[in-house]
Formats: C-alpha cells, sequence, structure tokens
C-alpha cells in the first residue's frame, strides 16, 4: 500500500495571533502578507503532521506500507517536508510554485493531483483537515473529486481494513464510524492525538534524504477554477472591558456576581 | 431573470429549519439583494415536508426538494450528487450553506464538480459587478481575507455565522415546491456506526456557558467548571488544549474548529483566549474572563474580567449562584 500525505509550509498562527492582539499586526505593501515575516516562523501547518502521523500509525501494523510526503511552495517548504521525513515518511516531493501567496486552494489540489497520478500506484491520501493560515479545508474534497476518490473527512482514526479504509470522524454529534472504497482522500482533525516527535539520529538521516524537485508549470493543465486573495486585513478587537478588583479571590467573585446581576444575566 | 441564489439546506429538523438552515437563508438572501436576484432555496434530506413549508414561509422564490432517507447524511456520494441536481434544477449563479459539520465535504466537492469555486467562514458579501468578493476570517480569526472567485460554474459559499440574520417568517405564504428524484449511485463511504445520538441539551442553544482551559492545572480541577455551570442553569465547554490533553471529549469543544457559541453569558476560567478558541465564542453577549495572566489575550473580548487564580476564585461563584437558585 503507497500512502500520500499532502502537506503545507504556514506562518505560525500563534504567532500571527499574538500579533493581532497587542495591534502590532500590520499588511505589507502588496496587501496580501503579513509584515511580521522574519519575525513569526514559517511551520508545517498541525493538521498535516497530525495526517503524517495517521500515515506513520499504519506503518507501524504494516511495514509494507510506504508513505511519500508532498508539499507546494517555494523552496523554504522543504522544511515541512524534511520534518515528515524525519518523522519517519520514506520519500518526499516538493513542488516549486511561485504563486504559492496567492491561497488558491484549488491550484494547489491540481498541483497535488497531477503529482499523485504521476506516482500512479497511490491507494490512500491523507491531509490535514484545513490549514492554518487561511482555514478553508477546501484541498482535501477538491482533490477527491479530482482524482474520483471516496473521500472522508474530519478524521480522529484511520485505520486499513482489506481493499478499503474505516474512519473514525469527529462530528458535533459525536463519533461516526465509516468504510471508504481505496483509493480515497482522508482529513484528518486535530482529535487523532499527538503526532511523534523526531528522534535527533532521525533528524540526521532526513537530511541525506531530500525531496525530489518538480516544477508547477510542468504539472498544470488547463485552468479550472479558483480563488485570488486579493487583499487582507486586519479587524478591530474590542478594547479591554472592565477589570474586576477586589482585595481576595473572593471578594472578586462577589462584585463580579453582583455585576452580573444587575446586567440581568442571571434571570434564566 | 438572471440566474437566482440558492440557499442549500441539509439536515433539516423534523418540524422546520435548523440553526445552520437558518444562517444560509440569511446569507443567501442578503447575497440576492446585493445582486438584485431571487433568492430560491433546495431542501434536501430525510422527511423535509416541514423545513420545505418553512423555507417558503422565509420569503424563498421558488423551493426544491430531495426528500430521501440515505439524504439523513449530508456526507457522501449521495448527498454530494444530490445537492449537485438540486443547484443545476435551480440554475443558481451562486448557492450558500449553512456552518455545518460536513460542509467541509460539500462546498469544496460541489465547487470542483461543476467547476465554480468556493469559499468559507464569509462574514461579508461585496459587489463586484455581477459577482461578489467575498470577505473571509482567516488565521482563526485573527485576520480577514478579501477573495475574488473565478470559473465557469457557480460560487459555493458558507458564512460565517450570525453573518445575516433570516428573513421573519411570514406564517401560511406559500410558493411552488418542485420534489426532485436522488440520482441512483451508489456510495464508496458506507457507515458502520452512526453517531452517538446527542443526549440532553445542546451547547449551540445554551443561554449560559462556563468553559475550562488549561490554566485549571489538571483535569479533576474541571469539576468546578461543571459545578459553575449547572449552578447558574449553564452548560460547560472547554478550550481545544483540554479537549487535546483528554480531560473533557471534542463535543465540549469551543472554537473553529469545535462549537461556535453564542449564549447570552460566557464565562471563560483559565482560557487564554487563543483566536481559535475566540472564534467559537467571539459572539456571546457577555464574556467573561478569570485568568492569572493580565496579559492572557482573553481580556482583550472580556467585558468583565478577573485577574486572578480560577481555582480560588470559582467556588464562591458557585457559592453565590447555588445561594441565588
Amino acid at each position: 500500500m503507497h500512502i500520500v500525505i499532502c502537506t503545507k509550509q504556514v506562518l505560525d498562527p500563534e504567532g500571527v495571533n499574538g500579533y493581532a492582539l497587542w495591534g502590532r499586526l500590520k499588511v505589507d505593501e502588496s496587501g496580501r502578507a503579513f509584515d511580521t515575516a522574519g519575525a513569526v516562523p514559517q511551520i508545517i501547518n498541525a493538521y498535516d503532521e497530525q495526517a503524517a502521523e495517521a500515515a506513520l500509525r499504519i506503518l507501524d501494523d504494516d511495514e509494507s506500507v510506504r508513505v511519500t510526503a508532498i508539499t507546494a511552495g517555494d523552496s523554504s517548504a522543504a522544511d515541512v517536508l524534511k520534518r515528515c521525513v524525519a518523522m519517519g515518511v520514506h520519500s518526499s516531493i516538493l513542488i516549486i510554485d511561485p504563486e504559492v501567496a496567492s491561497a488558491d486552494g484549488f491550484r494547489t489540489a491540481r498541483l497535488l493531483a497531477a503529482t499523485i497520478e504521476e506516482l500512479g500506484d497511490v491507494d490512500l491520501v491523507l491531509c490535514g483537515r484545513q490549514g492554518s493560515d487561511y482555514d478553508q479545508g477546501t484541498v482535501p474534497a477538491v482533490l477527491a473529486e479530482l482524482l474520483d476518490s471516496a473521500l472522508v473527512t474530519l478524521a480522529s482514526d484511520v485505520r486499513t481494513d482489506g481493499d478499503g479504509v474505516r474512519v473514525t470522524r469527529v462530528l458535533p454529534a459525536g463519533e461516526e464510524v465509516v468504510r471508504a472504497s481505496l483509493p480515497a482522500v482522508v482529513s484528518v482533525s486535530n482529535e487523532l492525538g499527538q503526532p511523534r516527535y523526531p528522534s535527533s539520529r532521525n533528524r540526521m538521516a532526513a537530511r541525506r534524504n531530500p525531496p525530489l524537485e518538480k516544477q508547477a508549470a510542468d504539472l498544470l493543465g488547463d485552468d479550472g477554477p479558483g480563488v485570488e486573495l486579493v487583499e487582507l486585513f486586519v479587524p478591530d478587537v474590542q478594547g479591554h472591558g472592565e477589570t474586576i478588583e477586589g482585595d481576595s479571590p473572593a471578594a472578586k467573585a462577589q462584585a463580579l456576581f453582583a455585576k452580573l446581576t444587575e446586567a440581568g444575566l442571571l434571570d434564566a | 431573470m438572471p440566474d437566482p441564489v440558492l440557499a442549500l439546506l441539509t439536515q433539516p429538523e423534523a418540524d422546520g429549519l435548523s440553526k445552520v438552515n437558518l444562517e444560509a437563508i440569511g446569507a443567501a438572501s442578503a447575497l440576492a439583494s446585493l445582486l438584485d436576484r431571487e433568492f430560491v432555496c433546495a431542501v434536501i434530506g430525510s422527511d423535509v415536508a416541514a423545513a420545505a413549508s418553512e423555507a417558503a414561509e422565509r420569503g424563498a422564490a421558488r423551493v426544491l426538494t430531495i426528500d430521501d432517507d440515505q439524504l439523513a447524511r449530508a456526507a457522501g456520494d449521495v448527498a454530494v450528487a444530490a445537492a449537485a441536481t438540486a443547484i443545476e434544477a435551480a440554475g443558481a449563479s451562486h448557492v450558500v450553506l449553512g456552518r455545518g459539520a460536513d460542509v467541509l465535504e460539500l462546498v469544496p466537492r460541489l465547487a470542483a464538480r461543476l467547476d465554480g469555486a468556493c469559499l468559507m467562514g464569509a462574514t461579508e458579501f461585496r459587489r463586484d459587478g455581477n459577482d461578489v468578493l467575498v470577505v473571509a476570517t482567516i488565521f482563526g480569526g485573527a485576520a480577514r481575507g478579501v477573495f475574488r472567485l473565478s470559473g465557469t460554474g457557480p460560487r459555493i459559499l458558507s458564512p460565517a455565522p450570525a453573518m445575516a440574520p433570516a428573513p421573519d417568517r411570514v406564517a401560511g405564504r406559500g410558493v411552488d415546491v418542485e420534489a426532485l428524484a436522488v440520482p441512483e449511485i451508489a456510495d464508496r463511504v458506507t457507515v458502520e456506526q452512526p453517531p452517538a445520538a446527542a443526549e440532553g441539551p445542546r451547547l449551540e442553544d445554551a443561554n449560559v456557558i462556563v468553559s475550562g482551559g488549561r490554566g485549571l492545572k489538571e483535569s479533576d480541577n474541571y469539576q468546578l467548571v461543571r459545578d459553575l455551570a449547572d449552578a447558574l442553569g449553564g452548560m460547560a465547554g472547554a478550550s481545544r488544549a483540554i479537549v487535546d490533553d483528554g480531560w473533557v471529549t471534542a463535543v465540549q469543544q469551543v472554537g473553529l474548529t469545535g462549537k461556535i457559541v453564542t449564549p447570552d453569558l460566557y464565562v471563560a476560567a483559565g482560557v487564554s483566549g487563543a483566536s481559535q478558541h475566540m472564534a467559537g465564542c467571539a459572539n456571546a453577549r457577555v464574556i467573561v474572563a478569570i485568568n492569572t495572566d493580565e496579559q492572557a489575550p482573553i481580556f482583550k473580548y472580556a467585558h468583565y474580567g478577573i485577574v486572578d487564580d480560577a481555582l480560588e476564585v470559582m467556588p464562591e461563584l458557585i457559592r453565590l449562584a447555588r445561594e441565588a437558585r
């Protein structure tokens, strides 16, 4: 069985969040990126790290499984592939795409689908549920359509099962267990649990196993639908509210309780 | 008449439209006014008669239905094919789906299949000729992106919660209801175990929510959250951090990837207030934050803040709330 993990390099959302909350998140001259670049690190999208973990758990149970990680981005995106290889992924492919800033999940899905079709023997594609930068979650589902594969979203557990895959999904109403035929695309949610941390020996080994590089222009066929990020902006966060003072935790609780009662919030 | 805007309504309640359906209708009717189009509804699900009547009473110019037991689930090949059938029958240029768990599947698959493009988390539509620019939340709510969509097919859009209210119901308003047949295809995904039926009240419907986070230090202390929620007649929620740590189940998670809630009162105890979490509760009427770290982002959003240890503040709150009952 051949499993592909699709991964993405993102601006650390915690870093972006921190800048935004203290009013220091500025948009650069292009209008399409933040001016904090450099101060906020580029990291592997955390959901994709969990997709890698899901693939490696399948590999733990069946040594015959082969796992390939793919990303599209600029040359710095090789770092996220190095991370996957250090975790235990066998090989990786970097699609160099000069248009990565357009934030177009349809373009990314077309690049990934063309690469997966070239590999020719892929049974299962695992993706993170969404990118933690643009939060769209477009890629897994568009990829399933382009590859004419079954799709299961929001997995917390993925196991192979003969000629199919058994997936536990996390839904607002609780857990659902489904079976999908192969080939399939499965998107993985954070409930899967902690991804493994690569040992220093594996990190060293990953340096000797660089990604295979491809060019976006060689992979793209006809134009398809897409989205284009025209500009971005930072909304105002409402200012500080009222700080409740008091001599002790209990006194503060009493003062708060009085405020909430007065505001009619405790009538229900 | 130009092509209409379609509200695509999945998994309605047995007695009418769901909250998610109403969000779709609100956004679709706002978009239709912006573009000078009609708005129409398609209800796909199992046992949709009551929902179809309500869609008519909410102002749809036309209502399409696909009623089939297989559509009780809003994911999988049959659901996608049924939704595509409804969009084509409506001849819609723009389609709006409310934010449900399966929107991550339906929205992009429909866009790809119909050669359109899609966007999730829309907070605003801006007219752009005969099309729209879509403003959406990005980076977990820390910023907004303005997006242009391209493609020959329909734009498939999903609004952020509470983007636009649904039109009021006009009792007895009737329009043509056209029933379509469910496509006869085999699904590549089969359900082995359906989600356990939700027990009791739902977090999304609660008027008062008390949430806990890692600031409570250990899982046993989460009992204070439950007790305070109980004493206030509300429900207990959680940050993603303590769900990931296994203190509570994902059903209680408030946030971008959990429940989006809009209670009158939201008490965040030991929650730092990462934008991921705030995306789930920022629309609460009043937010109370209790946290030892006065620099915690949650205080930016809070209407009332207590800078102190939640473990020491909550017992007194619980006592007062119990006394007041």
